[in-house]
């Protein structure tokens, strides 16, 4: 589904990717783990075209295509999600609008005809339960003024309405007290298939008890430097990153 | 040019709705008496790209507890120039101003306001807000903004803003991962910017037709 050669980015001149390979097929789980500057933000930036970043070297193919010579929006609707770190507030801009928006430009750019209000409404009720999102969030502007918890749920309850083939979870554990970890844990857990691939990107293991993982990848500097199964997560969270990689 | 007048008498209420200012000017001196309150709604939208607008609005409190609202926003593409000049004068105490103006630019455009409010020595307990908000869409567009505040009362309460920027580029981003195309997304962010304007008109139909005028200008 997403092949990843020699993948070389940078920011502001400045490299951060240093030449990552990754190879992630149909209904697999992989954890992306790291010390903070390792690039791991970066790569889910890149991979979703944030304009911020150059890529200077490498090639992506996702479902047979180059992803990198697609506009963000192209790379969307051909099936690749971001969760946000830090999810953008947009007053003034309902998260009806926005999603509906969103959703028929995925629809259009399948051929599908676009989805009539009462069609539309019905979608956004049955997903807004797989995360326990408030109806009275739904009816607000996108983030504004929704807490930390809020925020992530809201990412994972538009990852339902899309339905995308690859979604990448930048540090969707961040700010989340365990509850409410569960609660979008459970909801990715729910949404994955056979047909789908979800990269998890986290500082920790706790995490991964939730959302567990088919591989493992360590990265620091720009590159990966060592993959494993599930038990490579246990162990860094034993050594470290320190004494894991001497 | 004609000067307009309008003397609005003790306890009346007005509305005013100026619209499509082309190639004129649209100038207004308007007197308010005790208890009375004016209610302006201005817009800019006019198609044509290569048209200038003014609008100067002199207004002029001489009841007491008179109160006088201002809203105005504008969309100026191509060569269009727009210069809207708010004089509002409180002449006695316990008056009420309050003024939100916004305005996005776009390609050579160029749009001016100044915002001059007067609380003369007298006009105690005035309470005098004056708000100006603009955004950029395009290097080459320009916008003035110039508030130009002469307090001489003591006991007031008097705000005034004005803030000019860009599209937030990270909401775009944001928009864009779900799969929104750029133009969209600034449209749905630029009525995002006009809602509180649009929303002080009180009446959803002739907000849908500003809205949807918004969006064929910046098509």
């Amino acid at each position: 589904m997403l092949d990843i050669k020699n993948l070389h980015a940078s920011i502001a001149g400045k490299e951060i990717l240093k030449g990552i390979n990754l190879h992630i097929n149909a209904g697999e789980t992989h954890a992306i783990m790291g010390p903070n500057g390792a690039g791991k933000s970066t790569l889910s930036a890149v991979l979703a075209g944030n304009p911020a970043y150059t890529v200077t070297e490498g090639e992506v193919t996702f479902n047979g295509k180059d992803l990198l010579s697609m506009a963000p929006e192209v790379r969307a609707r051909e099936g690749l999600f971001l969760s946000f770190q830090y999810p953008v507030e947009i007053p003034g801009v309902s998260m009806t609008n926005f999603m509906r928006a969103a959703v028929n430009a995925k629809r259009e750019h399948q051929g599908m005809p676009a989805l009539n209000a009462g069609e539309f409404l019905k979608l956004m009720r049955a997903k807004r339960s797989l995360v326990e999102l408030d109806n009275k969030l739904t009816g607000r502007s996108v983030n504004e003024g929704f807490s930390g918890g809020e925020k992530k749920r809201n990412e994972i309850f538009q990852m339902a309405m899309l339905e995308p083939c690859l979604s990448i979870l930048d540090e969707t554990d961040s700010g989340l007290d365990i509850d409410a970890l569960r609660i979008v844990a459970e909801g990715v857990n729910k949404l994955h298939t056979e047909e789908n691939a979800t990269i998890v990107i986290t500082h920790y293991q706790r995490l991964l008890d939730y959302i567990v993982p088919d591989y493992v990848h360590i990265l620091a500097d720009g590159q990966i430097v060592r993959t494993g199964g599930k038990e490579l997560a246990l162990e860094l969270e034993e050594k470290g990153y320190a004494g894991l990689m001497q | 040019m004609s000067v307009q007048h309008l003397h609005i008498a003790a306890g009346e209420h007005k509305h005013l709705v100026i619209a499509h200012v082309s190639d004129e000017t649209a100038q207004w001196r308007i007197t308010q008496e005790k208890d009375s309150v004016l209610t302006i709604h201005l817009f800019c939208l006019e198609k044509d790209d290569d048209t200038t607008c003014n609008a100067l609005l002199d207004i002029e409190q001489v009841g007491e507890y008179a109160e006088t609202y201002i809203y105005g926003l504008g969309v100026l593409t191509g060569k269009q120039q727009i210069n809207v000049r708010t004089h509002v004068r409180h002449s006695v105490p316990n008056g009420k101003s309050s003024q939100l103006l916004k305005f996005a630019v776009k390609d050579n455009a160029r749009a001016e306001f100044v915002g001059e409010l007067i609380v003369a020595p007298n006009a105690q307990h005035t309470d005098a807000r004056q708000t100006n908000r603009n955004v950029l869409l395009s290097p080459t567009a320009t916008m003035h903004t110039q508030p130009q505040l002469e307090i001489y009362a003591d006991d007031v309460k008097c705000s005034h803003g004005a803030t000019t920027g860009q599209i937030d580029e990270s909401a775009l981003f944001y928009m864009q991962q779900r799969g929104i195309a750029p133009d969209e997304a600034r449209r749905l962010l630029l009525t995002a910017f006009f809602h509180d304007v649009l929303t002080t008109l009180g009446e959803q139909e002739v907000e849908e037709r500003i809205q949807r005028r918004i969006a064929e200008k910046l098509q």
